[in-house]
């Protein structure tokens, strides 16, 4: 039968960051690599994330943090934990000072991608984690 | 490598008098002080007045701001203090909201209140320096009542006080934190910006491009969403309020965004000078010269800043702080070596604060006024960074003016466009940045930085604070502010709101109470983010 | 499996709907046996179509409307379609945005679709998801669309009400929404009315109905105008009042009780439409024969119609096939003439 599926990725800025650019730029290389990006724009807390990834089940997750607000990085890593969601991954791109990183990295961030990173690295990156 | 300015124009080898030779310099440029004030506003340049050297302050609690404003008056910033706003009390909501409490602190200082202004401002002179605050148009009006309200209880004339207080309504366009609607927004600038103007007090209000250009908009973009916003915002002044336009004209200064591209640079700075002043002439008949002027001042480019080997930043800051000392401006604060990870610390402050200085006391830059006019090349990038500009401010003014094209989607669209080329060339090696593009490290290689950062539990303590605070505040005072401010915010918009605003503020109401109760009045959820109701009776 | 499935979506159950829908979209031959299953309990909800061209409003529109039937108690899901990229088959849906702040509300469901394009895929897929929706229980479901195919107008002929968004000022925007759209709308809304164009836009809406009337007629429903502004939340009770008034009426009063006739003769029309290509198509092209006619096509020994007819009569129609023996005919291509 024809293979129908498509990737289908969630992305949204976290907590109440108004930096939307780099959101945007990288739904626009998702949609441009054939993917599906469920965009939530901004003023998005863990709670209001988690909530829809479910509803729109969806692949992967992706966070855009401009600076300071990793602590709720964390917290939707826990609620996606209560809620079953431990096979999505997620991603994180923006500014992340290294030590920070470092942390949500071992409390399950699967990858951060630092400013400027190129669209096929991102596009790659989650194609090859996505279970077919 | 591609040779050619963000807005597209193809740089030539050499420039010849050929490249000037459509430009008179009485009519075109002029000596500076004069009009159209290409060159500057003053006959003497630095020599009449220095700018400005100063740095961003910001985070976590106002007693920890606070002393790092203390810090920057050691490390010699006393002509000018910068503060910029955290998340929430950007929003605006209180720290002791479900979401503020999450990130009180965070990125900047947590002003909703008069107390937390005069925690920030404790110890700290009023006047003698400018005082700046900055990070969100919705507060425009709360921190111009800090201001009324501290300088009355300091026992202070409000006409010694100077500096920028209040903003623009368009900053939720542009990325900054803040979740007012747009029309509400603009009704409240105007009332702030009139209540400056009829009570002759000495304070701008930033009309800015910065955020603009540093979410990706291009060079003559900027420009033509910088006279675009102006034109339509004065205007408003002028038809609604019914203000002349030579007071109207003291009122905005500009905060332009400085990359490391330094003839262009240079040049945008130029361009705007006499954008403005040709703008104020002809649209608006300015008869004063001061009208004519459009205070400058200059950020340099946080979006220039990289995250891998940081320390390169402290040449792009040297770059850039140099193009500005050169292109003429009043205030220069400048984005820091560790820009693309935190907040400043304070080894990359004084970096920073030193870099200003080198320039104006060590260089030379400040001994002679606008040293590059009469280059053909910079004349000629005058030139074309203002006719590109002017092309696109038809296109803002065929959708209908700035206010229209932000609501259509027009000006989010340019500059998304724009940053999405950008970051196509650096993909494709057409612009270089060492150290992202070129001469790359592998990241285990790179150097850790000293990193300012906040906890959590920095957070959770502010949000405490305020909590307990609010309950000690005289609630039967306070519910009479709040109550005439809701129905003063219940008649015609040309009815200013300020009057009953800096009441509430003297009562100690705060930012989520005052704001939200404006919102209600308009229709709107109380909280911007619809978690938590109005805790008063209104009627 | 099936049964285990079906229960949990009639319970209400978020995630298990939710993949459901995903694999509906994604076309997964094992989700007709649970669509089966779930039909016997959809037929209860009321649906709204809400189309318009881009930029009108809609998302503002169908997030006031969610605020406002929430407040009566309503249960709410939600289909929000937005058009996939031709160039890379990727979409950006954005619709949710507008939307945000419903989704901690447990009694609404809002979910993102893209068109994905062929073979009328969009229709059959959104009209499943509104049975699963249906299915668990939603009293309203709320289809967003931008009415620009031929799959949309046939999604606006299954609803019960369907609205038209348009603004003042935009005469090309009411244009580019698909003809046929315009004769399905019941409520039209003239958004963003604040806006000094809008009466214009009302008078030549008037027109445009009128041209149009002769199908209304029969229909015992002439259609009304809304004037709007959803983003401060203006003229939504009316709509809202306008949709139940529309519910009342004769039209969609036979729609309900005649057992939704149209919408039941869409709704297989398009699933015999959609298997029948699948199948066959993955049938032929995967067909040693398929292989063999190109090369003869390359060869010049056939023509690709000639090539079409013979394929579909033996694969389709089961007559017999033999690709390269009988050319069809002499080749005319002026560089073998002699």
């Amino acid at each position: 039968m024809g293979d129908r599926r498509r990737i289908k990725v969630l992305i949204s800025v976290i907590g109440l960051d108004g930096h939307f650019t780099g959101a945007e730029i990288v739904s626009r290389y998702l949609m441009d690599a054939g993917m599906e990006v469920v965009y939530l724009g901004i003023y998005q807390t863990p709670e209001m994330i988690v909530s829809a990834a479910i509803q729109e089940s969806v692949d992967v997750i992706g966070i855009s943090s401009h600076a300071s607000n990793y602590d709720q990085i964390g917290m939707l890593l826990d609620l996606m934990k209560q809620n079953g969601l431990n096979d999505i991954p997620v991603i994180c791109g923006g500014t992340i000072p290294r030590q920070h990183a470092e942390t949500l990295l071992k409390r399950g961030v699967s990858k951060i991608f630092p400013p400027q990173s190129s669209s096929e690295s991102i596009v790659n990156y989650i194609t090859s984690i996505v279970k077919r | 490598m591609k040779r050619q300015t963000d807005y597209g124009y193809e740089i030539k080898p050499v420039y010849t008098p050929k490249d000037v030779s459509d430009i008179s310099y009485e009519k075109d440029i002029g000596d500076p002080g004069s009009y159209p004030f290409v060159r500057g506003y003053y006959p003497n340049g630095y020599r009449d007045r220095i700018w400005t050297r100063r740095m961003t302050a910001g985070l976590g609690s106002s007693r920890r701001t606070n002393k790092v404003l203390k810090k920057y008056r050691e490390m010699g910033q006393t002509q000018g203090m910068l503060v910029i706003h955290d998340r929430p009390s950007a929003m605006p909501i209180d720290a002791d909201h479900p979401m503020g409490r999450r990130e009180a602190g965070v990125l900047g200082w947590h002003g909703v209140s008069l107390l937390e202004f005069e925690e920030l401002m404790d110890g700290i002179p009023l006047i003698g320096q400018s005082i700046t605050l900055l990070g969100s148009s919705a507060m425009s009006c709360m921190r111009l009542a800090y201001i009324v309200a501290l300088a009355e209880k300091r026992g202070i004339d409000l006409k010694e006080v100077h500096g920028s207080v209040t903003e623009y309504p368009f900053c939720h366009t542009f990325g900054q934190t803040d979740h007012m609607p747009l029309d509400l927004n603009i009704r409240l600038w105007l009332d702030s910006s009139e209540f400056i103007i009829r009570n002759k007090i000495r304070m701008r209000c930033g009309i800015l491009s910065q955020h603009f250009q540093e979410s990706g908009g291009n060079n003559a973009q900027a420009l033509a969403v910088e006279i675009g916003q102006l034109k339509e915002l004065l205007g408003l002044l002028v038809n609604e309020r019914g203000l002349d336009f030579d007071d109207v004209g003291l009122l905005p200064y500009e905060l332009v965004s400085i990359g490391s591209r330094f003839f262009e640079e240079i040049a945008k700075v130029r361009a705007l000078r006499r954008m403005y002043a040709r703008m104020a002439r002809e649209t608006f008949n300015a008869k004063t010269e001061k009208a004519c002027q459009l205070l400058i001042s200059v950020h340099t480019s946080g979006r220039t800043m990289t995250y891998q080997q940081p320390y390169n930043n402290i040449a792009r800051c040297a770059i850039q702080t140099l193009a500005g000392a050169i292109a003429g401006c009043t205030a220069i604060d400048n984005a820091c070596l560790d820009n693309a990870h935190a907040e400043p610390s304070a080894f990359a402050a004084r970096m920073s604060l030193n870099t200003q200085h080198i320039i104006s006391d060590e260089t030379g830059v400040t001994d002679v006024t606008d040293p590059l006019a009469g280059s053909y090349f910079v004349e000629r990038l005058t030139n074309e960074v203002e006719d590109a500009a002017y092309k696109i401010l038809q296109q803002i003014e065929k959708e209908g003016g700035m206010i229209a094209a932000v609501k259509k989607g027009y000006i989010h669209n340019m500059m998304y466009e724009s940053a999405r080329k950008r970051q196509k060339e650096i993909e494709t090696g057409e612009r270089l940045i060492v150290g992202v593009n070129e001469l790359i490290i592998p990241p285990e290689d790179d150097d850790d930085i000293p990193i300012q950062s906040l906890e959590a539990s920095d957070s959770e303590e502010i949000a405490k604070r305020i909590e307990k605070w609010k309950e000690t505040r005289d609630m039967s005072i306070l519910k009479d502010k709040i109550a005439q401010l809701y129905k003063d915010a219940k008649k015609d918009r040309n009815h200013n709101l300020m009057p009953a605003i800096i009441e509430a503020v003297k009562a100690y109401a705060t930012a989520g109470e005052i704001m939200g109760v404006i919102r209600m009045a308009h229709g709107f959820h109380y909280d911007p983010l619809e978690m938590i109701d109005c805790p008063f009776k209104l009627s | 499996m099936v049964n285990n499935t079906v229960k949990k979506i009639v319970n209400g159950d978020v995630m298990t709907a939710a993949k459901l829908i995903r694999d509906i979209d994604d076309q997964v031959p094992e989700t007709r046996e649970i669509l089966k299953a779930l039909h016997g309990y959809t037929g209860k909800a009321y649906i709204i179509g809400v189309t318009g061209a881009p930029g009108v409003g809609k998302s503002t529109i169908v997030d006031q409307m969610v605020r406002d039937l929430r407040l009566n108690g309503k249960t709410v899901g939600i289909l929000a379609v937005d058009p996939t990229s031709p160039f890379s088959g990727g979409a950006i849906l954005g619709d949710r945005i507008r939307m945000q702040r419903h989704s901690l509300d447990k009694e609404v469901f809002i979910r993102s679709l893209a068109t994905r394009g062929q073979f009328g895929g969009l229709t059959q897929s959104t009209l499943s998801a509104i049975d699963v929706l249906d299915a668990m229980g939603k009293e309203y479901i709320i289809v967003e669309t931008v009415g620009v195919g031929q799959g949309e107008v046939d999604i606006a002929r299954c609803v019960h009400t369907t609205v038209i968004v348009v603004v003042p000022g935009l005469g090309d925007h009411v244009q580019a929404i698909k003809a046929g759209i315009f004769e399905v709308g019941d409520i039209f809304v003239v958004n963003k009315a604040d806006r000094p164009e809008a009466e214009r836009a009302v008078t030549y809406l008037r027109s445009m109905i009128g041209l149009a009337k002769k199908e209304f007629k029969n229909e015992g429903w002439e259609p009304s105008i809304i004037m709007a502004e959803a983003l401060n939340n203006k003229g939504i009770i009316e709509l809202l009042n306008e949709i139940e008034k529309h519910r009342r009426s004769k039209k969609v009063g036979d729609i309900l009780v005649a057992g939704k006739r149209d919408s039941a003769r869409i709704q297989l029309t398009e699933m015999i439409k959609s298997r029948l290509i699948e199948e066959t198509l993955n049938r032929i092209t995967g067909s040693p024969e398929f292989e063999k006619y190109l090369d003869c096509i390359m060869e010049r020994t056939k023509d690709p119609y000639t090539a079409c007819d013979e394929l579909l009569s033996a694969m389709v129609f089961g007559l017999s096939l033999d690709p390269c023996s009988a050319p069809n005919r002499t080749s005319n291509h002026p560089d073998e003439k002699d």
